[in-house]
């Protein structure tokens, strides 16, 4: 019995020794950069381009960094505070949908700064990028009702978050600003995930003579690519990430964020304490926000495309506004 | 007339969208008639999506479903050592394989193919248009004009019924699960039979999976199984646990879903969820209205040895 007690002395003390061990380890003075990503890294979009924003604040700021996936609103303010409680300098939560979380996290952890990309909350340590996403979203759709031979177009979102409806409005208003007439189908797959759904669909929009569709989710969304692959007769255009290389032969372009050089931004001004918490505007002009022809497919024309840059400069110059009469 | 030409691609899509469920639907059927009802069926389809991507890119399509059957059967396998070894219960086990596998198989696929995922480039199965019978007007392509998982499925299906309804193992099967105590007391080998049905279940489950990714996608996912093994699961008792009712529940949830993706892209002005809630809410109403003679098997979900 004695023995017994003894050894679970020795047992607790070196778990105590090692549970100290870590927690010392841990707090080097290092700069740390967290990220909650709300799918998976791989689906060469939204979340994928924010992991290589991460990996370039390593390299570039040599920062120590850590990335989660999270899904549900729960997960999302547990995980901002378990990164809260370790002391992070800054944790990046991508996207809309975890503005709440940082809203009722935030004052827990006065020393960390929370920044959520999309959305408007703000707070002392609570700042927000915002993209002007719709910007290229209505050069694509002029690009897209150039190429369109049917008439008909059609968008496919993951769901419907509002980022996602006012690119969907301006991608329309650029279209209707060439091609008044021109048809623009709408279809939302659901979820982020459902490949075979998402190909379901665009085969669906397809079947209705769509021959460009502007596709805005992620993983699910590689299931759109294929089925225009396969199918061919139509373009796809590419959202978040600059896709051209997804499926070349079919891809039109890219809405590409700058992800990378959005979070650079942001996290060298954390560390040089002069980041003040607000809500960041990154657009046409910041470059970061961008569309990106396919340079593998030579289909647009001059005329098109020289529209396009005349606009943009125009937009940079601040003599042009978009017509969003169509926005929600 | 519009409506006439949106037909063909339609049940092109129905039929598209419930081989995969059909298959782990069937796989469910067989491991439910032996007393088994298996929630790690969505694992067992996540692990043949992945296991079908890695042997594919390796060796062709052919390799890729085989190690996709595999790969259902080898998480089948934990789930049936969990509940024929040591006696948990179904319910929690079958929950604890899906999350396994659902976790097992992202953090993999995070590990080997690292943050650019597997993009387009694994080699896939297309349609092929059976000579002759796909020319027939509208129902030839939609029947005809699939890949060829469908056919399989064609044949699987009479044969899973027959090898059901009139052989000795079918009946021992049957016997296994509405009366266990009766089916040991006649000789049968009730855990001999059960590790069949759950390894049964597990390769059709895998072959659901491998059909995502080498008949479809062309590519992984996490999560690309999207709780299609839940739906399986609602088919078996929506088919009410025959075979051809089963099948028959398949192609009526593939309509179901194909005719939403239809809705939509007739831009009707009302709020997506509607369309998606579609589906389900059709699921809700048909087991609401469909009677059967047949109820569930009596042994199903019931601890092994408990009695």
């Amino acid at each position: 019995m004695v023995k017994l007690l003894r050894l679970f002395v020795i047992i607790h003390t070196v778990l105590l020794a090692t549970a100290c061990g870590t927690k010392t380890s841990g707090n080097d003075g290092a700069f740390r950069v967290a990220l909650l990503t709300p799918g998976p890294i791989s689906d060469q979009a939204w979340n994928s381009s924010a992991y290589k924003g991460l990996e370039r604040i390593r390299d570039s700021l040599g920062a120590e960094i850590s990335h989660i996936q999270t899904k549900t609103p729960a997960e999302f303010e547990e995980n901002f505070r378990q990164y809260g409680a370790k002391g992070y300098d800054l944790v990046i939560g991508h996207g809309f949908e975890f503005q709440d979380a940082a809203q009722r996290v935030g004052p827990e952890y006065p020393n960390t700064i929370y920044v959520t990309t999309g959305g408007s909350g703000t707070g002392p340590n609570i700042a927000a990028l915002s993209f002007a996403f719709d910007e290229p979203s209505f050069f694509a759709g002029i690009a897209a009702a150039s190429v369109s031979q049917n008439g008909v177009m059609a968008v496919l979102g993951g769901t419907e978050l509002p980022p996602v409806k006012s690119s969907f409005a301006a991608f329309e208003a650029g279209a209707r600003s060439v091609r008044p007439d021109i048809q623009i189908l709408t279809a939302f797959i659901g979820n982020w995930d459902d490949a075979a759904a998402g190909k379901e669909q665009a085969l669906a929009l397809m079947s209705r003579r769509a021959d460009v569709i502007f596709q805005n989710a992620d993983a699910a969304g590689l299931g759109a690519f294929q089925a225009v692959r396969e199918r061919g007769k139509a373009w796809i255009i590419g959202a978040n990430a600059d896709q051209n290389q997804v499926a070349p032969e079919v891809t039109l372009g890219s809405v590409v964020i700058d992800l990378p050089h959005a979070f650079l931004l942001v996290a060298r001004e954390v560390q040089d304490g002069s980041f003040t918490p607000r809500v960041v505007h990154l657009d046409t002009k910041s470059d970061v926000v961008r569309w990106v022809p396919n340079p593998s497919v030579q289909v647009l024309s001059k005329m098109v495309t020289d529209h396009i840059d005349g606009l943009r400069a125009q937009l940079i110059a601040g003599t042009f506004t978009l017509p969003m009469a169509s926005a929600p | 007339m519009e409506l006439l030409l949106l037909l063909t691609p339609f049940l092109e899509a129905s039929l598209r969208t419930a081989t995969p469920l059909a298959f782990a639907a069937l796989g469910e059927l067989v491991s439910e008639r032996a007393g088994v009802i298996n929630l790690g069926l969505e694992g067992c389809i996540i692990a043949g999506c992945f296991g079908a991507l890695l042997a594919a890119g390796i060796g062709g399509p052919a390799i890729g479903f085989a190690v996709g059957v595999l790969s259902g059967m080898a998480i089948a396998a934990v789930f049936a050592i969990f509940v024929l070894v040591l006696r948990t219960d179904q319910i929690i086990a079958g929950t604890a394989m899906t999350l396994l596998a659902l976790g097992l198989t992202g953090t993999l696929y995070k590990v080997l193919y690292g943050a650019s995922g597997a993009a387009l480039g694994t080699p896939t199965v297309g349609p092929w248009a059976v000579p002759g019978l796909s020319a027939i007007p509208v129902i030839g392509p939609a029947l005809f004009r699939q890949s060829v998982l469908t056919y399989l499925l064609y044949a699987a299906v009479p044969t899973l019924a027959w090898w059901m309804h009139r052989t000795g193992a079918g009946l021992a099967l049957r016997a296994v699960g509405e009366r266990r105590a009766a089916a040991e007391a006649a000789g049968i080998d009730v855990p001999r039979v059960r590790w069949g049905a759950i390894l049964f279940a597990g390769a059709f489950g895998g072959l659901s999976g491998a059909t995502l990714v080498l008949a479809q996608v062309g590519t992984f996912n996490e999560g690309m199984s999207a709780g299609r093994g839940f739906i399986a699961i609602a088919i078996v008792v929506l088919g009410r646990w025959s075979v051809v009712g089963t099948a028959m529940a398949a192609l009526v949830f593939g309509a179901a879903f194909a005719l939403q993706y239809l809705f939509q892209a007739l831009d009707v002005q009302l709020p997506y969820q509607l369309f998606i809630a579609f589906p389900y809410v059709l699921t809700l109403v048909l087991l609401a209205v469909v009677r059967g003679r047949t109820a569930a098997p009596l042994e199903l979900g019931l601890r092994d040895g408990t009695r």
